[in-house]
């Protein structure tokens, strides 16, 4: 006997929608409830965003303040202050330049054509470097500029990569010595780790801005900027090394005795069999720690250090744009919006990516 | 073979003695395998024969007695131990193929980091060595995408492209389904007949009767027989012996 198979023909998209939403007269109510709530609530947003809002300095504050919808032209007044903060005016191309070459060092170091170990310290100590140069200035007629004048996002950017650059590598550092056969290494490292854990990020900033210096020579100072870099990197290791950890776990242990059999060296083993499968199992909690880092970035003002969301404050705190502090915050939420989200599906991408061989 | 080799045996274990906390694995173990010898090993689960293969390489540390590896002997000598490993190579029960590498990389890496071959001559070795094994079709795909019996062919690909003089095996068809045991078995007779040293942990008698020089039995972490396969498995003199054949045959 032949068997016919006949497929059921594939439902429309207008039967699915209806099949999912309108299948009884209570669920076609409730659907219609609701799509008439969202249609409001998208319509508010609009109209005070676009339709109603006022984007041109021409008529001043007062004009804005008198407009129905948002004052977008706070922003355009005031952009320079959130992008960079209390820099010199007119060297403010620099600190825009500086932003660029930040943001196309941590672009190109996310291409995996870019990932041997050669092509990736030049790209990072070119990209930090020009950072530095653009920022600080004194040389090749650039005006110097000291750290205590950068602000905005060039300085959010700067802290949140400079900690995941150091961060990072220290992390996997602790993770390893942490895995040592020799208790006292691996309980000295779990102390380390779990101490730093156990504290507050502010109080780590605190104490490397303004305690340290009592306790260093004048010329293992450096400046203020580059001691709070550091406490903040350590606290990300103290976290990023856990996770380092948990996914070496996830190795199983037959990798490690395949690599030992064929005769490759501890660094071989660790840098090509363990720690390429244990950051594919930490991808996800990777990513989620540099989402935490890059937001954490706004704690730095405790210290004194104008970042984007205190450049913010200061762009409306004069007098006569007090009014704008809602589309200040939703310019800065967009700018943080964009990184933030840029990193999620960077994070996305390189787990398809890795997923690749899997069962 | 090269010529400037040491002499002696490949591998000489004297005294051989291993302890896991209170459980004693290996109790005096002597066992010297010849240049080109093929060796089973035998016994029940427990007995510490996988513990033996891996002292060889010091995947397993031993506490007492001496062993000797191709004239080398194996102590904290890091020098030594990666010597040796470079020249014994091993399969093992799970395969442990590098899941993030493709089958070719999986060939390729240990030649090219260890041996530091180049690139070139360490694909064109890779390549010889899985077409020996019947896959040259399966070098781009990544493990998890091969059968458990082609898993275990890479994996003896890869331990073989590092051109070792010694092979150890331990359980290599344990893992796997029973109708892809014999294209391990076949790759591993074809290996054994162009005069590879080998030592096998295995329960496949059949592969033991066709290949082994000597048969070895242990129980309790001790050698309890060594005989040429005929006579092992037609007149053992131990009645340990007796009772575990007639457990692995009986069906």
């Amino acid at each position: 006997m032949e068997m016919v198979v006949v497929a059921p023909p594939a439902p429309s998209r207008l039967e699915d929608l209806k099949r999912r939403f309108f299948a009884t007269p209570l669920q076609a109510l409730l659907s219609l409830i609701s799509l008439t709530i969202m249609a409001f609530i998208v319509w508010k947003l609009l109209d005070w965003a676009v339709f109603s809002a006022v984007f041109t300095t021409t008529g001043g504050p007062e004009a804005c303040q008198a407009a129905a919808g948002a004052c977008w032209s706070v922003i355009a007044a005031r952009w320079r202050i959130i992008l960079f903060g209390l820099y010199p005016f007119e060297e403010q191309w620099r600190s825009a330049l500086a932003c660029v070459s930040v943001v196309v060092m941590t672009v190109l170091s996310c291409i995996p054509a870019f990932w041997t170990g050669r092509r990736i310290a030049l790209i990072w100590g070119a990209g930090t470097g020009l950072y530095y140069v653009l920022m600080k200035g004194g040389v090749l007629g650039l005006p110097y500029v000291g750290e205590e004048a950068w602000g905005g996002l060039a300085l959010t950017l700067f802290i949140f990569v400079t900690t995941c650059l150091i961060g990072f590598p220290l992390a996997i550092c602790l993770a390893l010595l942490r895995r040592s056969d020799l208790p006292w290494i691996s309980r000295t490292t779990g102390l380390i780790i779990d101490g730093v854990r156990s504290l507050p990020l502010i109080s780590i900033l605190f104490t490397f801005a303004v305690v340290l210096p009592f306790a260093l020579p004048q010329w293992l100072q450096g400046d203020k900027l580059y001691r709070v870099i550091l406490g903040s990197a350590l606290f990300f290791s103290a976290y990023q090394a856990e996770i380092v950890r948990g996914g070496m776990q996830g190795v199983p242990a037959g990798q490690e005795e395949a690599a030992m059999a064929l005769g490759m060296s501890y660094w071989q083993r660790i840098g090509r069999i363990v720690l390429p499968q244990a950051m594919r199992n930490a991808l996800p909690a990777t990513i989620n720690q540099f989402v935490i880092s890059f937001k954490e970035t706004s704690l730095v003002v405790i210290v004194g250090f104008f970042e984007i969301l205190a450049s913010g404050n200061a762009a409306y705190g004069t007098g006569e744009w007090r009014f704008a502090y809602v589309e200040v915050y939703a310019f800065i939420a967009f700018i943080y919006f964009i990184f933030v989200f840029s990193l999620s599906r960077y994070g996305a991408y390189l787990e398809r990516r890795m997923a690749v061989g899997e069962r | 073979m090269d010529s400037t080799l040491p002499s002696g045996p490949a591998v000489r274990i004297e005294g051989l003695d291993k302890r896991y906390g209170s459980f004693h694995a290996l109790r005096k173990v002597n066992l010297s395998v010849e240049r080109g010898e093929r060796i089973v090993i035998c016994g029940p689960s427990g007995s510490g024969k996988s513990t033996l293969i891996r002292c060889i390489n010091r995947l397993e540390e031993h506490e007492g007695g001496r062993i000797t590896v191709l004239g080398t002997e194996l102590n904290d000598d890091v020098g030594n131990i990666d010597g040796i490993r470079r020249e014994v190579g091993m399969v093992f029960q799970h395969f442990n193929l590098f899941p993030h590498m493709t089958v070719l990389e999986n060939c390729m890496i240990a030649p090219m980091i260890v041996r530091k071959r180049p690139r070139a001559e360490a694909e064109t070795t890779a390549r010889r060595f899985l077409a020996k094994v019947r896959i040259p079709e399966q070098a781009m795909k990544f493990p998890g995408q091969l059968s458990g019996g082609q898993q275990q062919r890479v994996a003896i690909a890869r331990a073989l492209c590092m051109q070792p003089q010694i092979m150890l095996f331990d359980e290599p068809t344990s893992a796997l389904d029973p109708e892809m045991i014999a294209e391990v078995l076949d790759v591993m007779v074809t290996l054994a007949a162009e005069g590879m040293t080998m030592i096998c942990v295995t329960h496949e008698m059949g592969f033991a009767r066709r290949v082994a020089d000597r048969v070895i039995f242990m129980d309790g972490g001790e050698i309890v027989e060594e005989a040429p396969p005929e006579e092992f498995f037609t007149s053992s003199r131990n009645e340990r012996t007796r009772q575990f054949l007639s457990q692995v045959l009986g069906h």
